[in-house]
């Protein structure tokens, strides 16, 4: 009688495990040969030009054939589509010759009036291109095509490092742009079901060889899943339905070192940097007393001594970060400045430095020169661990000065709204990430006129004098062509952002990554895109 | 009869019309609307200032707004989508089927959990925290956690975490109704003469907890849409929950409109349903 | 009668236990040991550390007073105010009762998420933790009521039609006289909701974190600590992360005895 009433019970949960079974998330079946790794959302175009999301830059990279290659290892230009390429003295012509028998992934030839015609389009204000910015005027840049051969870009100013930027300009046939499916280079899209996965194949007419004389690319092609979570991400990894992670958080670094010792790396400092800010906008509606705290050196200084870098490493990034100074991480080692001299985390130099500016203690509380306590809240983005843990170790450290903190954390679109609108915020903790080691790259942040100068955005003239030393710094480095006149200018900068602590630096973030030991042709390096920028190179080893 | 069908309509008709307005002035005035991520970006920065720039001439009034995009509704049109610049339609109707699969098997699955559950146990003299605790541990669990549980174990899925959610409320709710019922002299009656259980269910326990039954249909569907949009992100199902989170963290209008209405019309179906279910009972 | 008594007894035992750790001398739910991170139960940390070192057994406890009050004030505010409606709308002229649950159902299906948002960018940047956990509750009761008052219109509906009420109501009775006999047999359907959004709202609580809005660091919120469960790299690190999501359960079942018996 029992058993006969739990009996429907039992055969439901029995059907319960079975129709569960079938509604796993589906991954698709990789095909032979085939790559495979995660990306977090749909690429939201496959236009090469129109490219302004990750996830659309990575089928871009992966399918893309450029004239010139940036080889983030060496951190050097190569020629690809190009045979070589020559920057006229004054800086302002650029002449690239393309080889011979270029083909597109379709058969047709790839002439030089293909990538003239790819160049102009992503120049034209209607492509919307971002790509277009970095000519800094790109409505009077001349793309010329002499011959079949030669593609001549002619310039109205000298632009720093403009090579690189050929690495992001697809070329693609003529007057008939596909939206990747027909590409120059080594993949092209074949296949993309909406929110599950794109499917790359190999491009059988990319003409590049191995050292050893094997055709490219070496994986018949790639199967970018889309993936948002993470835990999702290391269980594919786990099951070998992905060959790689980028951007590992330490926390699953650490798992997957236990789980499967021989599939993680730590590529040392990444060029990203975590750093808090406090509001020096004029515009801001806070009061007059915090502000004059903010804009005050010796506040800012104090508080970047009492901040314990070494626990932020140890404690939240499990040791894989390194205590910074400075924007320019030692991963750059051509534009670090070694010899910075930085405040280092110092409790008893903070106190003194206070008191020296004429903040006082009261108990535990400290309060300005007219009585205000010293309290403030830091802003950071919801549903990042690592800075909710950062900004609440923070808090204990200036607590031990007497300073108040309120941590605050807010989604995206409402934090950028205060950043970059309304400028209600205190102080706020982010990261940057740097896909590029020439600091020209970082213009923008620098430039007290730019608009994402965050801690006073887009000032009339420069506020104080050292933001318009550091204007001018910045602005000889990018039109010097001198390369010792631009390290000694970005030293220079380097030194004024460590004295001044407009952006009180926090760490430098390790790259941390999962290679499957099947992958073979990996050369991790720290510039983006960290895994697979030789996806020619790329391919499975035979199993057994 | 046709009456209370033209009344169902003009009440979805309401219905939609308030959601729209709401969830529109909602979205609107939410802190964001009128920012992207990629404002930081020193390379994306000014392209997106642009499009904002654009936006924000767009949406500066209110009304106008509302005029939009209920205009775009009329005419069978649900926009474009802020986020990918691809028509709503084309964004939802591949979603809309792997939703409602999940959705309707897991109300089923839930609902047969529950009641056999609840069946079982009802009738025992003694049970209590017993039969309770399973449902409460369920309850406790948040869903995030379940789902990242079953990640982890490898095995279950959406369905399962869905229909155990389900269930498990549906239990709390059906064990009170049905330990009340037994309790009704009819029933009592019934027992003492020895009716049998199958009979004793179909003709006595079945029509006295039936109105009941339309209220629990009409609470089932919202847990299973509130339970949609975690269990969805967590677990990776390319379902509706997944498009809403993404379009609200992007402050997505066209597309998050879309998606509530069809939530609001999920609703409304099931009230209308436990409406009619009480409609034949009275009949 | 000592036995039904006993879940009262252990709740408030359990009460009483937490509010003597949080209180004792030296107890603090945000101190960073920061050379313990993650310890394991030890003399000075008994249930363990947290990743910042703080104490688990401290903070766990001061998350049972303040989630769970708060939890359980927005629970008994949301299902008061689910009875009066549903039960409102049952015994009001029919109009009404059709206005009402239009009004739930659109509660329903409105993204209620960026009210939250606007209420977090209403709220001073630098409002206390605790003031804007009080906030998050009470925003929460106020939009939790809809589902809970459709399921009691229905069982109100059902009351209505019952045999003791028409003659109640054939006898005389009116208005609140009838409100005062509906309540009472209401109690059954009211149990489950005011139990089942008791963990409603620990969680959602702690999901707001993630719109600025809940309680804010360093305050314990239990919320926060189920949350940690979703990351399997944490829980390979330290089994106490199971230990909030346990003491839940404890305490729910404790309340589910105790209304049981009542």
């Amino acid at each position: 009688m029992r058993m006969g009433r739990l009996a429907p019970g039992f055969l439901l949960a029995m059907l319960a495990a079975t129709v569960a079974k079938y509604c796993i998330a589906q991954v698709p079946a990789r095909l032979p040969g085939e790559l495979a790794w995660t990306i977090g959302y749909d690429p939201k175009t496959f236009d090469p030009a129109k490219v302004d999301d990750i996830d659309s830059e990575t089928v871009r990279y992966l399918t893309a054939g450029v004239l010139l290659r940036f080889n983030r290892l060496t951190q050097k230009l190569e020629p690809r589509l190009a045979e070589s390429w020559n920057l006229s003295p004054d800086g302002r012509t650029i002449t690239f010759k393309l080889r011979g028998g270029l083909r597109f992934s379709d058969g047709a030839a790839l002439t030089a009036r293909d990538a003239a015609w790819s160049i102009q389009r992503v120049l034209l204000p209607a492509a919307g291109a971002p790509v277009a910015e970095e000519f800094v005027a790109p409505a009077s840049v001349h793309v010329d095509a002499p011959n079949s051969q030669t593609v001549v870009v002619r310039l109205p100013q000298r632009v720093a490092g403009i090579g690189k930027v050929f690495d992001e300009i697809a070329i693609e046939p003529a007057n008939r742009p596909s939206e990747g499916h027909v590409t120059s280079g080594p993949f092209y899209v074949a296949e993309y079901q909406r929110s599950q996965f794109v499917r790359l194949r190999r491009n059988p007419y990319y003409g590049e060889r191995d050292g050893s004389g094997a055709a490219l690319p070496r994986a018949s092609g790639v199967l970018l899943d889309i993936v948002e979570n993470p835990e999702e991400r290391i269980r594919l990894f786990s099951r070998g339905e992905s060959d790689l992670i980028d951007q590992l958080s330490s926390e699953y670094y650490e798992m997957l070192r236990q789980k499967a010792p021989g599939s993680v790396r730590d590529l040392g400092p990444s060029l990203n940097t975590e750093q808090i800010w406090f509001n020096q906008a004029p515009a801001s509606p806070l009061p007059a007393w915090e502000e004059a705290w903010f804009r005050n050196q010796s506040f800012r200084v104090a508080v970047s001594q009492a901040i314990q870098r070494d626990d932020l490493v140890r404690l939240v990034y499990l040791g894989h970060a390194t205590p910074a100074y400075s924007f320019i991480s030692p991963a750059n080692a051509d534009w670090y400045n070694r010899r910075l001299a930085a405040p280092h985390s110092d409790l008893a130099a903070a106190q003194d430095g206070l008191r020296r500016a004429g903040f006082r203690m009261e108990g535990t509380h400290l309060l300005d020169a007219a009585g205000h306590p010293v309290k403030f809240s830091i802003l950071t983005n919801a549903g990042n661990d690592a800075r909710l843990k950062m900004a609440t170790l923070i808090q204990q450290d200036l607590a031990a000065v007497g300073m108040q903190v309120n941590v605050v954390t807010l989604d995206f679109p409402a934090l950028i709204e205060r950043l970059m609108h309304t400028q209600d915020y205190e102080a706020c903790l982010l990261g940057l990430e740097n896909v590029d080691v020439d600091p020209n790259e970082m213009m923008n942040i620098w430039l007290s006129s730019s608009p994402n100068h965050q801690w006073n955005p887009a000032e009339k003239t420069p506020a104080t004098a050292w933001e318009a030393e550091i204007d001018k710094e910045m602005n000889l480095q990018a039109t010097s062509q001198k390369d010792a006149v631009r390290k000694q200018a970005v030293d220079r900068v380097q030194q004024i952002v460590t004295d001044e602590e407009p952006f009180i630096y926090l760490v430098y973030p390790n790259v941390l990554a999962a290679i499957s030991p099947r992958l073979a042709g990996a050369q991790p390096a720290v510039i983006e895109p960290e895994l697979w920028w030789n996806v020619e190179d790329l391919r499975l080893r035979r199993t057994r | 009869m046709l009456i209370g069908l033209f009344r169902s309509v003009a009440r979805a008709f309401a219905l939609m019309l308030l959601v729209m307005i709401g969830a529109t002035l909602l979205v609107r005035l939410a802190p964001g609307y009128l920012s992207d991520a990629r404002e930081m970006d020193a390379r994306y920065g000014n392209t997106v200032r642009a499009e904002l720039a654009q936006e924000d001439a767009q949406s500066r009034s209110l009304t106008q707004m509302l005029a939009r995009e209920m205009g775009g509704w009329l005419r069978g049109n649900a926009g474009v989508s802020r986020q990918f610049g691809v028509p709503v339609g084309q964004l939802i109707r591949p979603r809309l089927v792997v939703t409602g699969a999940l959705l309707l098997r897991s109300l089923l699955l839930g609902w047969a959990l529950a009641l056999s559950a609840a069946l079982v146990s009802s009738t025992r003299r003694k049970s209590g925290v017993v039969w309770q605790a399973p449902s409460t541990l369920l309850l406790a669990i948040p869903t995030a956690a379940m789902a990242t549980l079953c990640l982890l174990a490898g095995s279950g899925g959406p369905v399962m975490v869905m229909a155990m959610l389900i269930a498990a409320r549906d239990f709390k709710f059906l064990y009170r109704i049905l330990r009340q019922a037994w309790l009704e002299p009819h029933l009592l009656h019934a027992r003492a003469q020895g009716i049998p259980m199958r009979r004793l269910l179909a003709v006595h326990l079945a029509p006295s907890i039936a109105s009941q039954l339309g209220a629990l249909a009409g609470l089932s569907m919202v847990i299973a849409l509130s339970a949609l949009v975690p269990v969805e992100v967590l677990l990776d199902v390319p379902g509706l929950g997944q498009l809403a989170w993404n379009a609200a963290m992007n402050r997505d209008l066209p597309v998050l409109l879309a998606v509530t209405l069809l939530m609001a019309l999920a609703v409304t179906a099931s009230g209308i349903l436990s409406g009619q279910t009480g409609a034949w009972e009275r009949a | 009668m000592r036995i039904r008594l006993l879940p009262v007894w252990l709740l408030v035992a359990l009460a009483l236990g937490a509010s003597a750790i949080v209180s004792r001398p030296g107890a603090s739910y945000a101190r960073q040991d920061r050379e313990h991170p993650l310890a394991g139960a030890s003399l000075t940390h008994p249930a363990g550390a947290d990743a910042l070192g703080r104490d688990r057994l401290v903070r766990v406890s001061a998350a049972l007073l303040l989630s769970l009050a708060g939890a359980l004030a927005a629970s008994a505010l949301t299902t008061a105010a689910a009875a009066g409606i549903g039960a409102w709308a049952a015994f009001a002229v029919p109009g009404v009762a059709w206005l009402m649950m239009l009004v739930c159902d659109v509660f329903l299906a409105l993204p209620w998420l960026f009210l939250l948002m606007m209420v977090r960018s209403a709220l001073p940047l630098r409002a206390s933790p605790a003031h804007s956990a009080v906030i998050t509750f009470l925003v929460l009761a106020a939009l939790g009521w809809p589902a809970c008052a459709r399921a009691v219109y229905r069982g109100a509906l059902g009351l209505k039609r019952a045999d003791w009420m028409m003659q109640a109501r054939a006898s005389g009775m009116r208005g609140k006289q009838l409100i005062r006999q509906v309540l009472p047999n209401l109690l059954p359907l009211l149990l489950p909701q005011f139990l089942v959004c008791v963990p409603a709202f620990v969680i959602a609580e702690a999901n707001l974190g993630a719109l600025g809005l809940g309680i804010g660091e360093p305050l314990p919120s239990w919320g926060g600590m189920l949350l940690e469960l979703d990351n399997s790299a944490l829980l390979f690190r330290t089994q106490w992360v199971y230990f909030p999501v346990v003491l839940l359960i404890l305490v729910l079942l404790l309340l589910e005895a105790i209304l049981v018996e009542a």
